[in-house]
């Protein structure tokens, strides 16, 4: 009963934070200066007239919300009969259809677009993950237990460098120089136009393209899980349950395994499930390297043209899973500590 | 334990999920078109025993089509998908003039007023469908009936009517004889109206997605992703010169130094823009050609002047510019105070001519390549403002304005998107600081900068630029005071003259007259000092040698991927 209240508690304040996120969506991108009828197209032969033309294509004539016509610069409009043929009420209503509208850019309905987008991300993002947090959990661990050697003092240094780097610098000196030694693709998700004999060779040919961009971002990612897991261990080994089990005779594995690594784990969840959730949007710069067609590349190529049905497509999608990702991760943390829950509701 | 290995089962469950995920991306989702409608010989071909192997050129760039519909695209990279794919009556050469495409001849009416167009007969859409003067109406009817067309739209804008007397015929009514009629029709496509017509009523037209890119021009369209490449294969049914290559595929680039390097390794053959800082390496790389010329649509970067008058200042706008800059003089002291070559050196990094107005050296015969520039003369400029009264008054190294109030401090402003504008704006600073003037640079959002610019005119001097268009009206145009309220007009400049010119250049029918008049109006403008063009830049583009042959470099215009350049390169044997 408890631990359904706790959850159910969870849940109401998730939705409301969609809400929230779906109300700021909108509002956030219109009070940005900017026209999409204009916006990345300066040309004499688009005209007034096909500007308007332009803007009742996109439903850009009808007001932003009952009484204001816009909102940069905040103009004040008549109030309509029907309050709710605004451009608000419009996006919502298609919101709960579940149509997220089509983009000014390319026509093309944006549910389609982003949907194709965010698998690509997820697939980039997801292989590099697993691995980052692997490799961070297993070299943390070890760090911790070897502290004051040489390989803590290696395991320190190499995550500190790999922390800090820029991942838009990394990115392309690791482009340069695969491209270079191993002929690995510099863009891309597979070969344009290849004619594969089998899935194999397709799968081969992703794989290619795949490994620059997850090199990338794991070596970005590992840095952060490797600091954390270590410092982490070290205070946990500290403890005087650690101790008792050394006393009690277990072996060095046991203690990591059953005693170390369970009560470090807590605070790598919720790092994880933040970086889950941010990853999805914080691939915009090694999808622009690579020229990966993943969401944060939809992003980036939206912003300059204000297309707002995309970017509030994407935006909503970003919130989504890190509020998804806070959801799972607030739930893993009563099962993974129990005590969590019986504060919260306490 | 029992919770440790409830994580472990999560990570696992969370494996397989990216797993599912990458074969879900992995399979094809992309458009092809249906079999029947677009056989790919290139491909069906290579199932026997010998395939031989079809050659495909690679083709790099840094944009791609916003849309495959001609009626809603505005990026150039679906215009050049578009000339390749479809034909129109015209197209254009690469020394800027049109030929006859589907036309074969043409004769008008004495008043100019009836064009009656011949046109090639046993024409076929790639779908099999007999191409006829009926679908050249169509589509004509179709870019003329909508306004929300934002371009084609524009080029039937003197279109009375159209009608086909019979399958080879098109009988074009205009409203008024206009002399640049080639360049209007190089760019109407010709639709098939077995599959337009369907869609050919209201909203059904601009949501009209067109992913099939059924034409009648020498490539046809293979496979379409949007925003990742274009694959486009060889008609073989075309009714002009068979391209020699089988394949073209068009990647995008996001990313400009991984198209370089992609280049350098050899994954790709051919790109149409690079960084100037590249050049240099690839100069001298083995088995790359690098290209310069004048481009086929020259990007003009420009320098502009707030001149709007209070008599011209648009309803609502703030019409907040520095007065200073209204008078001649001082426009004329900032240009004498302008290094172009050392702009062109820095900037361009060379690769760039001293611009004069908005009518580029790859206009062709309409740029005037008689006008004198201002010879750069720091002396000669602070004495034209000397003698004109803007004298440093308080001497603070700022010159105030001729009644000792004002200093001639002006905001200086770009677009944050632009690479150039930046050094430009610190260049130009320093050599006018030299004359008593002084700036505030700062780069603005590009959208934060058209809503700062026109039609508010609440700036000083701004850094843009535009795209041009092989006619030169097009660009003449946003200098006429007509077009001042509806944000055309960037500078506000108004001269009556100038405005009569341009009236009498957009009717005149024979083409020296009509020079004549567009050299007079590049004149006028230039004394004026409207805009300082501070150079024009060259196309920059290379070919690696070791795969295709055959490219069209010598010409006035600099255009690799252009149709005329990819029907005739072929395979290095």
């Amino acid at each position: 009963m408890k631990r359904l209240l706790y959850l159910l508690n969870r849940v109401k304040w998730a939705l409301i934070s969609i809400v929230f996120v779906i109300v700021l969506n909108f509002f956030l991108f219109r009070v940005l200066p900017g026209d999409p009828a204009r916006a990345g197209v300066r040309d004499p032969r688009l005209t007034a007239q096909a500007q308007q033309a332009l803007r009742q294509r996109f439903g850009l004539d009808k007001p932003v919300i009952n009484c204001f016509e816009s909102l940069n610069p905040l103009k004040l409009g008549g109030c309509l009969e029907n309050p709710l043929d605004t451009q608000f009420f419009i996006y919502v209503g298609n919101l709960l259809r579940g149509e997220l509208g089509t983009s000014y850019q390319s026509g093309r309905p944006v549910a389609e677009m982003l949907g194709q987008a965010l698998l690509n991300t997820v697939l980039l993002i997801g292989i590099a993950q697993i691995i980052s947090i692997f490799l961070g959990i297993v070299l943390g661990l070890v760090a911790a237990w070897k502290s004051r050697t040489i390989i803590d003092f290696s395991v320190l240094v190499a995550s500190l460098v790999a922390w800090s780097l820029p991942t838009f610098w990394l990115g392309i000196m690791l482009l340069f120089s695969g491209s270079y030694w191993l002929n690995l693709p510099v863009m891309g998700k597979m070969t344009a136009g290849a004619d594969f004999n089998n899935n194999l060779e397709m799968f081969l040919d992703l794989g290619r393209h795949l490994l620059l961009p997850t090199l990338t971002f794991t070596i970005v990612v590992m840095g952060e899980y490797m600091l954390v897991m270590r410092s982490t261990v070290l205070e946990v080994l500290s403890e005087d349950y650690i101790l008792t089990a050394k006393a009690k005779g277990l072996n060095t594995f046991q203690i990591l395994k059953d005693h170390a690594l369970r009560n470090a784990l807590l605070p790598m969840v919720t790092i994880i499930a933040l970086n889950l959730g941010f990853t999805v949007a914080g691939a915009i710069q090694i999808e622009t390297v690579f020229s990966w067609p993943g969401l944060g590349l939809a992003i980036f190529n939206s912003v300059g043209r204000r297309d707002y049905p995309v970017l509030q497509g994407a935006f909503l999608l970003i919130a989504f899973s890190v509020i998804t990702a806070n959801l799972i991760a607030d739930l893993l943390y009563s099962y993974l500590d129990p005590r969590i829950q019986a504060e919260d509701n306490g | 334990m029992l919770k440790l290995r409830w994580f472990v089962a999560v990570f696992l469950a969370f494996s397989m999920i990216v797993t599912a995920c990458g074969g879900a991306a992995t399979a094809p989702t992309s458009t092809k078109p249906s079999d029947q409608n677009q056989p790919s010989p290139t491909k069906e071909e290579t199932k026997p025993t010998e395939p031989p192997k079809p050659s495909i050129l690679r083709i790099g760039r840094a944009g791609s089509e916003d849309t495959l519909n001609p009626g809603t695209a505005m990026l150039s990279e679906a215009w050049v998908t578009f000339e390749l794919v479809y034909s129109a009556l015209y197209m254009q050469k690469l020394d800027g003039s049109f030929t006859f495409d589907l036309a074969t001849s043409v004769s008008a009416s004495p008043d100019n007023k009836v064009l009656t167009y011949k046109i090639k007969p046993g024409v076929k859409f790639h779908d099999g469908v007999p191409l006829t003067a009926k679908d050249v109406v169509f589509s004509y009817d179709l870019y003329k009936a909508h306004d929300d067309f934002p371009y084609m739209n524009g080029y039937t804008k003197y279109f009375d009517k159209v009608e086909a007397p019979d399958d080879t015929t098109v009988v074009l009514t205009l409203t008024e004889p206009i002399p640049n009629i080639e360049s209007q029709l190089g760019y109407c496509f010709i639709l098939p109206e077995h599959i337009w017509s369907k869609v050919a009523e209201g909203k059904a037209a601009t949501e009209f997605q067109n992913e099939g890119l059924i034409g009648s021009g020498p490539f046809k369209l293979v496979e379409y992703k949007q925003n990742e490449f274009t694959h486009l294969a060889k008609n073989p049914d075309y009714y002009g010169t068979v391209p020699k290559v089988d394949e073209v595929i068009f990647q995008k680039f996001e990313n400009r130094d991984a198209l370089v390097q992609a280049i350098k390794t050899g994954q790709i053959d051919m790109i149409t823009e690079m960084p100037n800082t590249a050049v240099a390496t690839l100069k001298n790389e083995k088995n790359i050609k690098l290209v310069t010329g004048a481009p086929l649509a020259p990007d003009i970067t420009d320098i502009i002047f707030n001149q709007v008058s209070p008599e011209n200042c648009p309803k609502d706008a703030k019409c907040a510019g520095h007065p200073a800059l209204r008078d001649r003089i001082v426009r004329q002291a900032l240009a004498t105070a302008t290094n172009k070559q050392e702009l062109i050196d820095i900037v361009l990094l060379g690769l760039g001519a001293p611009g004069l107005t908005l009518i580029a050296d790859g206009m062709g015969d309409w740029y005037n390549n008689t006008i004198k520039d201002y010879p750069f003369d720091i002396p000669q400029a602070n004495k034209m403002l000397d003698d004109a009264g803007y004298k440093d008054v308080n001497n603070d190294g700022v010159r105030e304005m001729p009644d000792g109030q004002k200093p001639l401090v002006f905001r200086l402003n770009w677009p944050s998107d632009s690479t150039v504008a930046p050094r430009l704006a610190e260049l130009i600073s320093k050599t006018w600081e030299q004359i008593g003037v002084k700036t505030q640079p700062q780069a603005v959002d590009p959208d934060a900068l058209t809503a700062m610019c026109c039609p508010t005119f609440d700036y000083d001097i701004l850094i843009w630029g535009w795209g041009s268009d092989p006619d030169p009206s097009f660009l003449l145009r946003v200098m006429q005071t007509s077009v001042i309220p509806d944000g055309t007009s960037e500078t506000g400049y108004s001269n009556p003259e100038y405005d009569q010119l341009f009236d009498q250049q957009s009717k005149e029918m024979d083409p020296v007259n009509r020079k004549e008049l567009v050299w007079k109006m590049q004149e006028i403008v230039f004394k004026d000092v409207v805009y300082l063009v501070p150079f024009y830049s060259q196309a920059v583009q290379a070919y690696r040698t070791d795969r295709f042959t055959g490219w069209i470099t010598d010409q006035p215009k600099l255009a690799l991927d252009h149709v005329i350049n990819l029907l005739a390169v072929e395979p290095v044997k």
